[in-house]
Parts: C-alpha cells; sequence; structure tokens
C-alpha cells in the first residue's frame, strides 16, 4: 500500500499546485462532440473459435507474464469462467450453445472502453481518462490507488497489483492505445486472431456493419449489438447468437453510469470541500487501510458480476 | 471500339440495366451481367475504365450466386497449397477435391465460395486479397477467410483450434511435418459412405402406432435414390466425431419422407405397432414381380416419376396389344396348372378379370374351390397372386 503514500504525495503536490488540475475530466464524464466518433472493436462471437490466441497475442505485446504461445493452448479451462487478474487484461470464457453443443460460444472480455465510463468519473485525480480515439487509459503516476475505479465500473473491469509491494498499479485493458496511436498498429488482439472475429475500425462504422450483419443473417445474430446504448454506449461491441445474459454479460441500461457517481463528488465539491481537504480525507482514508486487504466492496462488485 | 464510352452512357443511366456488352470488358465470360443495374457492381455513377469504383465483392442481395453446374466436379483443382505464411509455418495443404467430393450433402459448393458473382468459380483469394481493408471492414482479409471457412467445420467435429493441425511448424527455418505431404493427398476423395440398413422411430404419441420404421437401404438399393436425394443440408460432424445425437434435427418429422410420398393421410401406412418388414412387391400389391419382371427398374413400369402405383395386375394393361394369352406360361404366377386347366381360356377361372379373386362354380359343380382345392401345383415364389 506504500504507492498510495507516493500516488498520496504526488497528487498531493498537484492539489496544493492547483486544485483539481486534471485537465480532460471534464471530457470524460460530461458528453462531448466527438462521444462516439473514436475507434472501436466488433467482437463477434459467432466467428471466435476459443483458440485464446487474443490472449497471448495480449500478454506478449504488454509483456505481462511473457509465457510463450504454449501455456496459452489448455482449452479447458474455459469452461470455468474467468475474469482478468493484474497479468491479463482480456480473457476468453465459453458458455454452452444449446443450438448445437459442437459449437460453444466463446467469448472475449476485456475493457469495454464506455463512452462514458465510471472509472474516469470515479477518479478523482483523472488517473483514468478517455483519449481522443475513445481509448480509456491509465496514467500509473497520477493514480491515487484508491482504486474507486475498479468499485465504480459496471463491468468488473480494472485489477490491482495487490501483491505488489512498491509500485501497485491499476491494470486493464489499454485499447494498446501505444500501438493504435504511436506505431500505426491495430491493437494485438484483433491483429493475432486467426478467423478475424475482432473487427477494429471506426466504431459508427462498426455500428453500421454490425447492424448488416444482423440484417443479412437474421438466423445467425440475435437483433442487438451489445455497447451500442449499454451504460450510455461503448466502443467495444459485440454480436452474438443468443442472449447476452447467457454469455456472462450484465444486464445493463442505456444511462451512462457516471451520473451515478458524478453526484457524490459534485456534492463533495458543491459543498465548499476544497480539493486539498478532499484528498486528504481521502489519503487519511488510504492510510487506514493500508494494512488491511481489499476493501469491501470490491469483492461484493465480484461476487455480483461473476453471477450474473 | 472499347467499350469505355459505353460504360460512361450507362454509368450515367446508372439503375437502367447496363444495355452494352459490358460483360466482355469487365466479367470474363459473364454475359448475364448485362441485364444488371450498373449498381449492383459499381458504387459510384459515373464508373470509368480508369475509376470504375467496383465495390468490394458484390453481396448475395446484389449478385445471386451462381448455381455451380454439377459437371464442375469433374475438373475441379485437387489440391490447393496455401503457402502465405511460409516463413513463419510450412505451406498447408488443402485438398480441395475431397471436400468437393461432398459438397452435395454439403448444401453445395456456395457453402464456401459463398458470395461468387456470375461467371466463372472465384477462389477466395480473389475478395479476400490480404490484409484486411479498412474500406471494407465486413469483409475479413484473406487470414480471416481462410480460418473461418475451415475452423466453422473443423472445430466442430476436433474440437481443436491448435495451429499444427493444419500449419506445420518451422523450427530453425525447418519444417516440422505434422501435415500429409502434397502426394498423399492428391486425388483423394471422400471416402464411401456406409449407409445404414435401417432406422427405426418411436412416435408414443401417434395412436396408430408407435412405430415407424424406415428402411434406409432399401431407398438405395431398391429405388435407387442417391444420397443428395435426401440429404442436402448435412453438417460434416453429424459424421466426422463429434458428441452431438448422428440423427437430423427435424422441425417438421415428415419433412424427408414427404418430398416423395403422401403423408397428409394414411398415417398407418408407415405408424405401427411394432416394427415393419422391408418393401416386397408380391405382398405389398399382390403382384409377384417374380421372376420376369424382378430385375426390372421401378421407373420401368412406373414410368412418369414419382408416382408409383396406378399399374393394373392385368397383364395386357401392360404388354397389349402383342401380348397374346396362349403365350402365357401361368407357372411364371408360381402356380403350375396341370394338363385339364391349361385348355380352359382364362376368363373361365378369372370370372371377375384377372388380379381379382377367381371362380371355380362354372364347371365345378362339386362345390370345389380356390385355393382349398388348387388347379394345378405351387411352383417357385410363395408370395405368388392368387395364394
Ligand atoms: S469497462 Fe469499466 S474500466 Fe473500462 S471504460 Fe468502462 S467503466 Fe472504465
Ligand atoms: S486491445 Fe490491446 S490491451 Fe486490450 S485486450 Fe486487446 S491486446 Fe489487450
Ligand atoms: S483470438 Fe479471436 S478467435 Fe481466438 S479466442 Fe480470441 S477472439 Fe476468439
Amino acid at each position: 500500500m506504500k504507492v498510495s503514500r507516493r500516488g498520496f504525495f504526488q497528487v498531493l503536490g498537484l492539489g496544493a499546485a492547483g486544485a483539481v488540475a486534471s485537465p480532460d475530466r471534464s471530457d470524460a464524464s460530461s458528453p462531448s462532440a466527438s462521444l462516439g466518433e473514436g475507434m472501436g472493436m466488433l467482437v463477434d462471437t459467432t466467428e471466435c473459435i476459443g483458440c485464446r490466441k487474443c490472449e497471448y497475442a495480449c500478454d506478449h505485446a504488454h509483456e505481462l507474464t511473457g509465457q510463450p504461445p504454449s501455456a496459452f493452448e489448455d482449452l479447458s479451462i474455459l469452461d470455468t469462467p474467468r475474469r482478468m487478474d493484474e497479468d491479463s487484461f482480456t480473457v476468453v470464457n465459453r458458455y454452452p450453445n444449446p443450438d448445437n453443443p459442437e459449437k460453444p460460444i466463446s467469448v472475449k472480455i476485456q475493457c469495454m472502453h464506455c463512452l462514458r465510463p465510471a472509472c474516469t468519473s470515479a477518479c478523482l485525480v483523472g488517473a483514468l481518462q478517455v483519449a481522443e480515439n475513445g481509448a480509456v487509459v491509465y496514467e500509473a503516476w497520477k493514480c491515487l490507488g484508491c482504486r474507486y475505479c475498479m468499485v465504480a465500473c459496471p463491468f468488473g473491469v480494472p485489477t490491482y497489483e495487490y501483491h505488489e509491494p512498491f509500485t501497485p498499479q491499476v491494470r486493464k485493458c489499454t485499447f494498446c492505445h501505444e500501438r493504435v496511436t504511436h506505431e500505426g498498429k491495430i491493437p494485438a488482439c484483433a491483429e493475432m486472431c486467426p478467423p478475424m472475429a475482432l473487427t477494429f475500425g471506426q466504431r459508427s462504422e462498426l455500428l453500421e456493419l454490425a447492424h448488416k450483419k444482423i440484417a443479412d443473417n437474421p438466423e445467425r445474430y440475435i437483433n442487438h449489438v451489445y455497447g451500442e446504448h449499454e451504460v450510455g454506449g461503448t466502443s467495444w461491441l459485440y454480436l452474438a447468437p443468443r442472449e447476452f445474459e447467457e454469455l456472462g454479460f450484465l444486464k445493463l441500461g442505456p444511462g451512462a453510469l457516471p451520473s451515478l457517481t458524478e453526484p457524490i463528488q459534485h456534492a463533495i465539491f458543491k459543498f465548499g470541500i476544497p480539493p486539498l481537504t478532499l484528498y486528504g480525507l481521502l489519503g487519511a482514508m488510504m492510510w487506514a487501510y493500508r494494512n488491511g486487504d481489499d476493501p469491501p466492496v470490491s469483492h461484493d462488485m465480484e461476487g455480483e458480476t461473476n453471477d450474473a | 471500339m472499347p467499350c469505355l464510352p459505353k460504360i460512361l452512357i450507362s454509368g450515367l443511366i446508372a439503375g437502367f440495366p447496363c444495355l452494352s456488352p459490358l460483360a466482355a470488358c469487365a466479367f470474363e465470360g459473364a454475359a448475364d451481367l448485362r441485364n444488371r443495374p450498373c449498381v449492383d457492381c459499381h458504387a459510384c455513377n459515373a464508373p470509368t475504365r480508369e475509376a470504375p469504383c467496383l465495390r468490394g465483392c458484390p453481396r448475395p442481395h446484389e449478385v445471386a450466386p451462381t448455381p455451380i453446374p454439377a459437371t464442375a466436379t469433374a475438373d475441379i483443382p485437387d489440391f490447393f497449397v496455401l503457402d502465405q505464411l511460409s516463413d513463419l509455418y510450412g505451406p498447408v495443404f488443402f485438398p480441395h477435391k475431397l471436400h468437393a467430393d461432398m459438397e452435395g450433402m454439403a448444401q453445395g459448393c456456395a457453402v464456401c465460395h459463398h458470395h461468387n458473382p456470375p461467371g466463372k468459380i472465384l477462389g477466395c483469394k480473389e475478395c479476400h486479397g490480404g490484409p484486411s481493408n479498412p474500406e471494407h471492414l465486413g469483409q475479413p482479409g484473406l487470414k480471416g477467410a481462410y480460418h473461418r471457412q475451415c475452423l466453422s467445420c473443423h472445430r466442430e467435429w476436433s474440437h481443436e483450434t491448435d495451429c499444427a493441425v493444419c500449419h506445420q511448424p518451422r523450427e530453425n527455418g525447418h519444417i516440422i511435418p505434422v501435415t500429409p505431404e502434397a502426394t498423399d493427398i492428391m486425388g483423394r476423395l471422400h471416402p464411401n459412405v456406409k449407409p445404414p440398413g435401417k432406422w427405426v422411430y418411436k412416435t408414443p404419441d401417434m395412436p396408430e402406432g408407435g412405430v415407424v420404421t424406415f428402411h434406409h437401404g432399401e431407398h438405395i438399393q431398391l429405388f435407387g435414390l442417391a444420397c443428395v436425394e435426401c440429404h442436402r443440408k448435412e453438417n460434416c460432424s453429424r459424421c466426422h466425431g463429434g458428441t452431438a445425437p448422428n440423427h437430423r434435427v427435424r422441425t417438421d418429422p415428415h419433412e424427408d419422407c414427404s418430398a416423395c410420398h403422401d403423408v397428409s393421410d394414411n398415417c398407418t401406412r408407415c405408424h405401427a405397432q411394432s416394427e415393419t418388414a422391408g418393401f416386397e412387391h408380391g405382398r405389398r400389391t399382390g403382384f409377384s414381380l417374380k421372376p420376369y419382371h424382378s430385375e426390372r427398374d421401378c421407373a420401368a413400369c412406373h414410368v412418369g416419376g414419382k408416382v408409383f402405383g396406378g399399374l393394373s395386375p392385368d397383364c395386357r394393361s401392360c404388354h397389349a396389344p402383342d401380348w397374346m394369352p396362349e403365350a402365357f406360361d401361368h407357372k411364371l404366377t408360381g402356380l403350375e396348372l396341370d394338363e385339364l386347366h391349361q385348355e380352359a381360356s382364362c376368363a373361365d377361372c378369372h370370372v371377375a378379370g384377372l388380379g381379382k379373386p377367381v371362380g371355380c362354380a362354372g364347371c365345378h359343380e362339386d362345390g370345389k374351390q380356390y385355393p382349398e382345392t388348387l388347379p394345378g401345383k405351387r411352383v417357385g415364389d410363395a408370395t405368388a397372386p392368387g395364394k
């Protein structure tokens, strides 16, 4: 928990210098002109063969565990639902397919890169932000270690390096922001996927494509693009042959979740608690947790997600 | 004169059928294109030779896929070597003919050659040229196209997605062979499928009888049906591995039978209390085919397609007018007449007509009756008419 302390002092410095000086926060938590016009990824679960090559590609591209491809060939683990952890930004789960028992439905999960993310809105210091192309990116140096993002995320995505003694970070899919913006490549998972079940492109074009696919093959897909409206829209979109609730997805409304988290923050500011005091308060909270395990809230979140 | 001006003109009136011999310029042998609206293939209003603005690949509702002629199977390519990734893997040998051999039962060539426009049959590469094109997000690159085609069936039966199943990995520049050599797969056809003899279905809800016996082998051997006449939408994994029950899932249980049989009434014809024996012409119709008709195809007598029956057991109904009663050897019916009865005319006994109950009273005043007393002796076939 020492990082919290480090982060605390870093941000304390920031706070002292110019209070909440995170410039993009407002972009992230309020609708902007470019909302939904960034990049996206369309996951066609009817094409996904459950090979876990995306897991390997992601691991390799981000130097997560550094295991060889052979470490990702065991497909038997697909049947026990897995979640991301601090060493995996994406996992593939497999669900039975009553329409064809020979072809189970495999679903790759990762951060959904919400258009109006709850995580960025919950983050008090702007360590999580929506980049220009729609990717929700994390900057470790700003992070307090408060893990509010983990609680706020409706998909239970961010994980935390609990056993990292000095520089624990919040971990989640980066949408390969570096690769995409600086190397001109497509995300590593999409590049490797053998059947090209992952299509990277403009979110608006992907939505168009998704609806065309449904219209052209009504017997193949249910008429629902997951992520089109859920929590105000997400950059990752899914097509599926069966109801999403059967495939481990949560049933979520179209309302953006920041509308739930924002009032809390706004209230804090409204009641005139100066940022410095706020961070002092939060820092104190973090100190209080410093020897404890995960805060109980994150357990609750995991429980909910797994039940779904 | 090059067709450019004509294309231009027809382009300007896009939406009208191309009346120019456009096909000759654009599409080898695709004369059908003449009657298609330009916009089927061209995305802009004024396509030119330099900027034809061709659509990525025509979609089914834009250009109907060509039915692939049955004769195509004679000269289909034997196998393909896929070696686009030869720096990473050894080449993949794809036994094309072996797959095409089952095409009839597996919904035809169009299952793989899915959006084939009119004209020649296109290989995957013609539309899925290389890496994905951001202009055509819905059209996967070559890697995706190959993997989707292969794995959509193969993973169903092998439950494997292991690269080495198809790709021979390279190690230190050398190929580690795991898949067959090209010569192993040359000319290979799908092994013959051994047809089952019969299927017995339980229909407990039918008051007419809870058992339907389907004599599958009989339909092939006796009635000469080819597999594809019934099996048209088969899934490879029905036979190849898999854990699913290997009978077909039908929405309408009569689906297959009703293609040939009238299933609207007469339930007891198939639904019985217990298993029924196979088809035997003599038993079913009272007219034995032995010995003269047993080698004949059904259709030789039952001319006119799928409607069987309707023929009379009266020999003259088929053999008239050159068939002479005097020449008839009654032994063929399974009953050899004694000398006395050979003298009689047909109508003396067949008072109600051939194939109908016989009458003896015209001659026999002593009350002798058929079949208690026979006008001769039985020979050969016990199922002969008149038994
Ligand atoms: S899925 Fe969760 S972590 Fe990802 S952007 Fe949305 S709220 Fe943030
Ligand atoms: S987009 Fe990049 S970080 Fe996210 S799952 Fe794919 S490879 Fe991993
Ligand atoms: S690499 Fe593609 S096909 Fe394989 S599990 Fe990941 S998403 Fe599915």
